[in-house]
C-alpha cells in the first residue's frame, strides 16, 4: 500500500475525530458553548493533533528505521564465501538492493508472478534473465547467495509496512480516542492545543539546527579521513596545489596556502568594489534621495541581487575579461595575459555585492534616530558633516555587520570565480594573472571520475571544512560586532 | 470682536529685542500650523512659549533657527529678524544661523561618542579652537555652565549614551553652549526628566539668562512661571497672549489664556 494511503487514512481518523470530539464537548455542556473551557473548535483541534502527531512521529521514525535493520539483516544472512575476492560486502549489498527493485520492477509490469519471485525453487539464472528482459539494471548475473538476500530484503520490506501501516493507523485511533474521551467542558483544550501548536514550531526550528549539525558532521568525518591519508601540516602549510589523478596517490601536491591566497585576493578585490559603491549608494538612497527617487532606485539596485551567479560569469568571460584585456594585455600595458584573472572575476563579484552592502546599510542608516540628525543640525553642520560625524558612527557595528556578509558571500562564491579567474593555482601578487580559489578547487575535484575514497577526492571535504570554519569565523564577528555596538544610540 | 492675535510689542525697548518674528505663517502640507504670528523676543531674558499640544509652539520654536528647513514638507512665510537681519534671506546660511541661534530636544540625544567629544562637537565643525589646550579649554567650561563638570570630569572619555536622563540634558545644553550661540532655543527640555533633574535644569536655565536669550517651549505652567520672565500663550496657531509672565498668570487679558491657565481648556 502506498504512503499516500496511509496519509489519507491518518487524516480521515483526525477528521472524524474533529467533529466528534467538538461534538462530544458540546453534548457535555447540553450545546451551551459558553460553559466549554474553550472555544468548541478547540476540543476539535485536540482530538485531531493527537491522531496526527504520535502517528506522524511513529511512520518517520520507522521510515528511517526499517532499511538500517533490514539490511543488516539481509547482510548477515549472506555467507563470506560469497563476497568475490576483489569486492566488499557493502558492493554486494548494493547488488541486492538492485535485485530487489529489479524483482518489484519485474513483479509490476507482470513479466513473473508475485509467487516466483517469493519462490525457494527460483533458479539464479532464470530470473537473472528475466529480469534483464523486463529493463532491470543487472550488473552481473545473479548468484544464488544473492538471489536469495534478494528475495529475503523483499520479504522483510513487505512485511515490515504491512507492520508500519497497522500500528500507524492503531496509534492514530487510539490518540483520537483518548482525545474524544477528553472533550469534557471542563477539559483545557485551548491550553493542550498551544502546547501543541509549541512543539510544531519548536520541532520546525529543531530540523533547521539538526540539518545544519548533519551537514558539519559530514564534513568534519570525511575531513578526518582525508587526513588520515593525506598529511596535515603539508595540507595546512604547502604552497603547492597538483592534484594528480593517476589514482596512485601519493603523487600529489594538496597544499590549501595558494587556494587560500586565490579566494582573499578575488574577495578583496571584490570589497574593494563593492564597499565603496554600495556604501555611498546606501548613504545618498537613504541621506539625499527624495522618496520618490528612493522608492524607485532601491528595489532597482536589488534586482542585482537577483541575477543569479551563473549569468555574472558569464558577464566575466564574455565582457569584462576581453574589456580588460583590450587595456592591459599585450596590445595595451602587457600587464595581462588572458581574459581570466584575479582583477576580472574581483570586479564582477564586486558588483554582485553592491546590493548586500547598500541594501543592508541604507536599512541600518535610516535606524539611525532623527534626534542624532536634528542634534547636529540643531548644532549648526552641514548634511555631509552630520553624515560623516554623527550617522555613520551610529551605523558604523551595523555597517561592519553588512561587510562582514558580503565577505563571507565573496569568499563562498564559485561560478564566477570558475569562470573569471581561471584555474591555474599559484602564489601570486599580480592581480592581472588567472588563479583559483577554494570552492573552484572543490568543484573541480569532485566532478572527475576519481575514487571517493582517494585523497584527491577527499581533500574537497577538507577544503569544504577550511572555508566553513573561515566564512562561520565572519558571520560571528560579524554578529558580535553588531550585538556589541547595537544599543549604543538607544 | 476678539482680535485672534496680540499685537506683541507692549512696554518694550527696541535695544534689547533679538528676535523680531512679523505675521510669520507655516504650512505643513495642506496643514495652517501658525497663523500670522508676531512677536518680539528680547535678550537676556527667558522666554517661555506654553499652549496645549498641537497648537503650534513647537513649530513656531523650529522656525527661529530655521530648523523646518530640513522637514520638507514644512514651509515657512514671513518675516522673522534676528539682530535686524532677516534669517529668511537667500544669503543667509542656516547651517551659519543654527550655530548663533542653539537648540536643545525634548528628548536627550548626545551622540554615540565619548562626553568631551559630544562637546567638542560644535566647536570642531566651526573652527572655534586653535589647539588641543583650547579645545580642552572650551569642554570645560561648557560642562560647567552645563552645571555638570563636577559629575564628569573624571571621566570624559565615557561615552555620552551611559549618563541618566538628566545628566544626559545638562550635557546637551553644554554641547550647545559650546559653540558660543547668542540665543539658545529649548524644545520641551524637561518633558524626559524626573523632578529632580527638572529642578537641576531650570537653576541651569536661570543662569543661562545672565548671557543668552533663551526661549523654552513647555506645557508645564508651573515651570513657565518658575523659569520665565516673559510668557507666550500660542492657541490653535495662533500667538493669543504675550506678556510679561507675572501679568499672564495673574492678570490674563484674553479669555482663552485665562481658560487655559486655569484649566479649562488644553
Amino acid at each position: 500500500m502506498p504512503i499516500i494511503w496511509l496519509v489519507l487514512i491518518v487524516a480521515a481518523i483526525a477528521g472524524a475525530g474533529y467533529v466528534a470530539g467538538r461534538a462530544r464537548a458540546m453534548r457535555s455542556v447540553e450545546g451551551d458553548h459558553r460553559k466549554l473551557h474553550s472555544l468548541p473548535s478547540y476540543y476539535g483541534w485536540n482530538v485531531a493533533l493527537k491522531a496526527i502527531v504520535p502517528a506522524f512521529i511513529l511512520a518517520v521514525a520507522w521510515l528511517l528505521i526499517q532499511p538500517l535493520v533490514v539490511s543488516s539483516s539481509v547482510s548477515g544472512m549472506l555467507p563470506e564465501g560469497a563476497i568475490p575476492e576483489n569486492s566488499s560486502r557493502g558492493l554486494i549489498m548494493a547488488e541486492v538492493r538492485r535485485a530487489a527493485d529489479g524483482l518489484d520492477m519485474a513483479v509490476e509490469t507482470g513479466s513473473i508472478s508475485p509467487e516466483d519471485a517469493r519462490s525457494d525453487a527460483a533458479e539464479a539464472a532464470e530470473i537473472s534473465q528475466v529480469l534483464k528482459d523486463s529493463g532491470a539494471v543487472v550488473t552481473s548475473e545473479l548468484t544464488e547467495p544473492i538471489l536469495r538476500a534478494a528475495q529475503r530484503y523483499r520479504a522483510l520490506n513487505a512485511t515490515g509496512h504491512l507492520l508500519m501501516t497497522g500500528l500507524v493507523i492503531l496509534l492514530s485511533v487510539i490518540g483520537a480516542l483518548w482525545g474524544i474521551r477528553e472533550s469534557r467542558g471542563d477539559f483545557r483544550a485551548r491550553n493542550t492545543v498551544e502546547n501543541g501548536l509549541r512543539s510544531l514550531l519548536i520541532g520546525a526550528a529543531s530540523i533547521a539546527i539538526l540539518t545544519t549539525l548533519g551537514i558539519v558532521l559530514s564534513l568534519v568525518f570525511n575531513t578526518i579521513e582525508f587526513f588520515r591519508l593525506y598529511p596535515a601540516a603539508d595540507f595546512f602549510f604547502g604552497t603547492e596545489w597538483a592534484p594528480s589523478f593517476s589514482g596512485r596517490g601519493g603523487s600529489s601536491e594538496l597544499g590549501v596556502l595558494p587556494l587560500l591566497w586565490g579566494t582573499f585576493y578575488v574577495s578583496i578585490v571584490a570589497l574593494a568594489v563593492a564597499v565603496p559603491i554600495g556604501l555611498f549608494a546606501a548613504i545618498y538612497l537613504s541621506e539625499y534621495a527624495s522618496k520618490r527617487v528612493r522608492s524607485v532606485a532601491k528595489p532597482l539596485l536589488e534586482v542585482l541581487a537577483g541575477i543569479p551567479t551563473i549569468v555574472y560569469g558569464l558577464f566575466a568571460l564574455l565582457t569584462v575579461g576581453p574589456l580588460l584585456l583590450e587595456i592591459f594585455g599585450k596590445d595595451g600595458l602587457g600587464w595581462m595575459q588572458a581574459g581570466t584573472a584575479v582583477m576580472t572575476a574581483g570586479l564582477v563579484m564586486g558588483i554582485m555585492l553592491i546590493p548586500f552592502v547598500s541594501s543592508l546599510s541604507d536599512d541600518i542608516i535610516n535606524a539611525v534616530p532623527q534626534a542624532m540628525r536634528d542634534g547636529s543640525y540643531g548644532l549648526g553642520a552641514t548634511q555631509s558633516e552630520t553624515i560623516r560625524q554623527v550617522v555613520l558612527p551610529a551605523a558604523l557595528p551595523g555597517i561592519v555587520g553588512a561587510i562582514l556578509l558580503a565577505a563571507s558571500r565573496a569568499i563562498g562564491e564559485t561560478m564566477i570565480v570558475v569562470l573569471g579567474a581561471g584555474a591555474a593555482a599559484r602564489l601570486s601578487l599580480n592581480p592581472f594573472e588567472a588563479m583559483t580559489t577554494v570552492t573552484a578547487k572543490i568543484v573541480s575535484q569532485l566532478t572527475g571520475d576519481a575514487d571517493f575514497a582517494s585523497p584527491e577526492a577527499l581533500v574537497a571535504f577538507a577544503l569544504g571544512m577550511t572555508l566553513f570554519v573561515i566564512t562561520l569565523g565572519l558571520n560571528v564577528l560579524a554578529l558580535f560586532i553588531v550585538r556589541k555596538y547595537r544599543e549604543q544610540y538607544e | 470682536m476678539m482680535k485672534d492675535n496680540v499685537d506683541a510689542k507692549v512696554g518694550v525697548n527696541a535695544m534689547d529685542v533679538k528676535f523680531t518674528a512679523k505675521d510669520v505663517q507655516v504650512y505643513y502640507g495642506d496643514n495652517h500650523a501658525i497663523k500670522d504670528v508676531s512677536v518680539d523676543i528680547l535678550d537676556k531674558t527667558v522666554t517661555a512659549f506654553i499652549g496645549p499640544s498641537g497648537c503650534g509652539k513647537s513649530t513656531f520654536l523650529r522656525c527661529l533657527n530655521r530648523m523646518n528647513d530640513t522637514i520638507p514638507i514644512a514651509r515657512v512665510e514671513g518675516d522673522i529678524r534676528l539682530d535686524g537681519e532677516d534669517i529668511n534671506a537667500p544669503q543667509v546660511d542656516p547651517v551659519q544661523l543654527r550655530a548663533k541661534v542653539g537648540m536643545v530636544f525634548q528628548k536627550p540625544n548626545p551622540f554615540p561618542k565619548s562626553i568631551y567629544d559630544n562637546i567638542a562637537y560644535g566647536p570642531r565643525i566651526h573652527g572655534l579652537a586653535k589647539n588641543k589646550a583650547d579645545l580642552d579649554e572650551i569642554v570645560e567650561k561648557s560642562l560647567r555652565r552645563g552645571a555638570i563638570w563636577d559629575e564628569v570630569k573624571d571621566r570624559l572619555d565615557a561615552p555620552g549614551t551611559g549618563l541618566s536622563g538628566g545628566q544626559q540634558q545638562r550635557l546637551c545644553i553644554a554641547r550647545a553652549v559650546a559653540t558660543e550661540p547668542e540665543v539658545l532655543l529649548m524644545d520641551e527640555p524637561c518633558s524626559a526628566l524626573d523632578p529632580i533633574a527638572t529642578a537641576q535644569v531650570e537653576e541651569l536655565i536661570d543662569e543661562l539668562r545672565q548671557d543668552y536669550s533663551v526661549v523654552i517651549v513647555t506645557h508645564s505652567m508651573q515651570q513657565a512661571a518658575r523659569v520665565s520672565q516673559k510668557t507666550a500663550f500660542f492657541h490653535l496657531g495662533n500667538l493669543v497672549e504675550y506678556d510679561d509672565t507675572t501679568n499672564i498668570f495673574t492678570n490674563p487679558q484674553d479669555t482663552r489664556t485665562e481658560s487655559y491657565i486655569t484649566g479649562r481648556i488644553g
